[in-house]
């Protein structure tokens, strides 16, 4: 099982100033587990899924991609980002670019991809994902969900080890979570290794190969989708489930 | 869009035709205007005096100053004349020798029977010089003897004036160059004729040079700034009929006296308008007559060339500054490097253009040789590139933080995150900011002037200084300058429209 942990995490502890975010979790992500990580609002979910990534930086503990440790200082974290992309909430696709230059530049710039390779990948991709017509568009003339949609497109073409998802539906049309999750439950059926915060418990239900629950800065309980929702152990646990479900 | 740029071509000539017709009713309702009170000489401390600014004009004016004499300062003597003319003064003290020029030339001008003494005319030279002083002073000598000297006088102002100009000697030059410096407006000492610095003084500099082995090598420049020039060792010598003062040898020295004069003359109006010519014949003196329109197309093209350079500084200058400071506003680090940044903007925007560009030319290239018009655009970019900063990093701190933490998530650099995505995203938010700089960069340039580069404005200047006509030269270099920035600010908008549709 060690030599399958894409990501580790060591007593990882953020504060924003006065505020202490994250108090202390330790836990792994191996190859192929679709992680969802839950959690009340202000719980640090989001604070903790950006810190494997280090846009935030850890006030203390360690993290590491493979066996690379990001924390430490001297680590390139440019080269790490790219084994691991992440899908924002509210997308972040580039305006500037059309949706076929928003998922060649990575490869290009970064990869040394040559052009032609690129467009081919990312119009065979947006083709598998029913975007196959809109890669000569811009981000702001396509809907909520086909913005999603095309920035799981962006982080496919990294091929990266890892996803992280920060609230991907979150920011949608009640009409539109669909696609998105259609999509994700897709790429988890190829063995994606993702994580991911969520509200869509259906999603976490269905999806996921683990649950953690996140409690005022730490895990409060961690197990299988089974054990969460049927079996919830933790009095806030049942508490949060008893108001969302 | 072709039909947008005829309409905008038709738009343009509708303007300068208005501009033409509101000039030619103005110009007509000139009122004349009677001749001046003083009677005598002794009624110049009653009188409102025009001088030119630093000659012994100006020092003899300060003296009646004190007897009640109220007194004005202009860059040019024909400044002075104009504003006599229009009734804002009484009389002008100019000294003798240019007197005559500029009565001739003006019917309304009359000389003024006065015994102001005799004045001493030298050479400036810098106090550290004393061998290129020694030098001088002997070839001024040998031209006395030799009667060079007495040719050229008598060709400017004896019984043959005219008939037997200077000719520059076929002679080794290999002895070096001597930077002169003068302001040429004083006929007939120096002035210009057909676009070039002639004059009594610039034969008598020819010839020192020729004596010496010399090439020489003339400027125009401010008259009070001949000294700060020759101090500096921006120039060698200073040749402008300037007479040795107390106040003068403080900081500099003079070489032996070349010349001596009949001192000054008061010139006043004589109530004399029949010599008004009509609008056309003004149009054709100032800007047909000497070709002096090229005057204007030179320093046009001088104003752009000033422009484009600065334009490029500040760009380039002005993103570097905008990126160090939002880096070290976003990390939190770089301090120093952020204060020095601070501090650089605080200065350009703090203090006026002006003074940026006089102490770029008379400071920091103090004493280098290198081309005005460059030094001009490099003044002109360091004031810019602070402007542009700041327009810079308001644009890129416009921009949500998201498209930041996009780039960076994919595995690019901050570096790049800022080049692939935030900049060209900042840059068409800023555009019309950005554009508004140019219009105002464009404009600024117009101060060039004040270390001699015959700018648009400095040629419009001249022309006036030629003519004694203010308003047909100043209108023409307004219509110019709006026109470039019609065609400016056609072309940002489009530019806008052109980046806005990329996006859809």
């Amino acid at each position: 099982m060690e030599n399958n942990a894409v990501i580790k995490i060591e007593n990882l502890h953020k504060s924003f100033g006065e505020n202490h975010v994250i108090k202390g979790i330790t836990t792994e992500i191996n190859k192929g587990e679709v992680v969802v990580i839950l959690g009340p609002s202000g719980c640090g979910k989001s604070t903790f899924l950006r810190c494997m990534n280090m846009l935030e930086i850890p006030t203390d503990g360690k993290v590491f991609l493979n066996s690379t440790e990001l924390t430490d200082p001297d680590c390139n974290i440019d080269k790490a980002r790219e084994k691991m992309s992440m899908v924002f909430q509210h997308f972040n696709l580039f305006p500037h670019l059309t949706v076929l230059k928003n998922l060649t530049i990575g490869p290009e710039k970064l990869k040394k991809m040559p052009k032609e390779e690129a467009e081919n990948k990312a119009k065979e991709m947006l083709k598998r994902m029913g975007l196959g017509d809109k890669y000569n568009h811009y981000p702001e003339e396509l809907s909520g969900g086909q913005k999603q949609r095309v920035a799981i497109a962006r982080a496919l073409m990294m091929d990266p080890e890892i996803i992280l998802f920060d609230e991907p539906t979150s920011a949608l049309d009640p009409e539109m979570v669909g696609e998105v999750l259609e999509l994700m439950k897709k790429l988890a059926k190829t063995g994606m290794t993702m994580a991911c915060v969520t509200h869509e418990m259906g999603f976490a239900r269905e999806v996921a190969s683990r649950v953690i629950f996140l409690d005022n800065g730490v895990i409060a309980e961690d197990g299988t989708p089974d054990e969460i929702f049927s079996n919830p152990k933790n009095p806030r646990l049942r508490d949060f489930l008893s108001k969302i479900l | 869009m072709k039909k947008k740029n005829k309409k905008l071509i038709e738009y343009v000539f509708l303007l300068v035709i208005v501009l033409l017709i509101a000039s030619f009713f103005v110009a007509n309702r000139e009122k004349p205007v009677a001749a001046s009170f003083l009677e005598g000489p002794e009624d110049i401390s009653r009188a409102r005096i025009g001088v030119q600014l630093g000659t012994t004009s100006d020092l003899i004016a300060s003296e009646e100053e004190k007897n009640g004499a109220t007194v004005v300062r202009f860059s040019k003597t024909a400044d002075a004349i104009q504003a006599m003319m229009k009734d804002q003064l009484d009389c002008v003290l100019v000294d003798s020798m240019t007197a005559g020029a500029f009565a001739d030339a003006n019917p309304g001008v009359s000389i003024m029977e006065s015994n102001y003494p005799v004045e001493e005319m030298a050479i400036a030279i810098s106090k550290n010089n004393p061998i290129l002083k020694d030098k001088i002073n002997r070839a001024l000598a040998l031209m006395r003897e030799d009667g060079t000297y007495q040719s050229i006088r008598d060709n400017y102002f004896g019984e043959d004036k005219g008939l037997n100009p200077y000719v520059k000697q076929d002679v080794d030059r290999s002895n070096g160059t001597l930077i002169a410096v003068t302001n040429a407006t004083f006929e007939p000492y120096e002035y210009i004729e057909n676009g070039k610095i002639v004059g009594f003084d610039i034969d008598i500099a020819q010839a020192i040079c020729d004596h010496m082995g010399y090439e020489l090598e003339m400027n125009d420049i401010e008259f009070d700034a001949i000294i700060t020039a020759v101090q500096s060792g921006k120039a060698d010598i200073g040749i402008a009929g300037m007479t040795v003062t107390e106040d003068r040898l403080k900081n500099i020295d003079f070489t032996d006296v070349y010349a001596r004069e009949g001192g000054l003359s008061i010139l006043v109006r004589n109530g004399n308008n029949e010599g008004d010519m009509s609008f056309k014949d003004k149009l054709v003196q100032n800007f047909l007559e000497e070709n002096r329109w090229s005057f204007l197309l030179n320093g046009l093209v001088t104003t752009i060339i000033i422009a484009i350079i600065a334009s490029f500084i500040g760009i380039v200058l002005g993103s570097l500054i905008a990126f160090g400071r939002t880096t070290a506003d976003m990390t939190g680090e770089y301090k120093i490097m952020n204060a020095i940044l601070k501090c650089y903007l605080t200065i350009i925007r703090g203090t006026p253009a002006v003074i940026q560009l006089l102490i770029i030319y008379y400071v920091i290239f103090a004493s280098s040789n290198v081309n005005k018009v460059l030094v001009a655009g490099i003044a002109f970019g360091l004031n810019s590139a602070a402007y542009v900063a700041e327009i810079m990093r308001s644009g890129i701190m416009s921009i949500d933080k998201g498209q930041f933490e996009a780039g960076r998530s994919l595995g690019f650099s901050y570096g790049k995150t800022l080049w692939y995505f935030i900049l060209p995203q900042a840059i068409r938010n800023v555009l019309p900011a950005l554009g508004n700089e140019f219009i105002v960069l464009i404009k600024e340039t117009s101060i060039s002037g004040y270390i001699g580069i015959m700018d648009l404005t400095r040629a419009g200047d001249f022309i006036r200084s030629r003519t004694y006509e203010a308003f047909i030269p100043l209108v023409a270099v307004a219509a110019i300058y709006l026109v470039i920035v019609i065609f400016l600010s056609k072309g940002v908008s489009m530019m806008e429209k052109k980046l806005k549709t990329s996006s859809h």
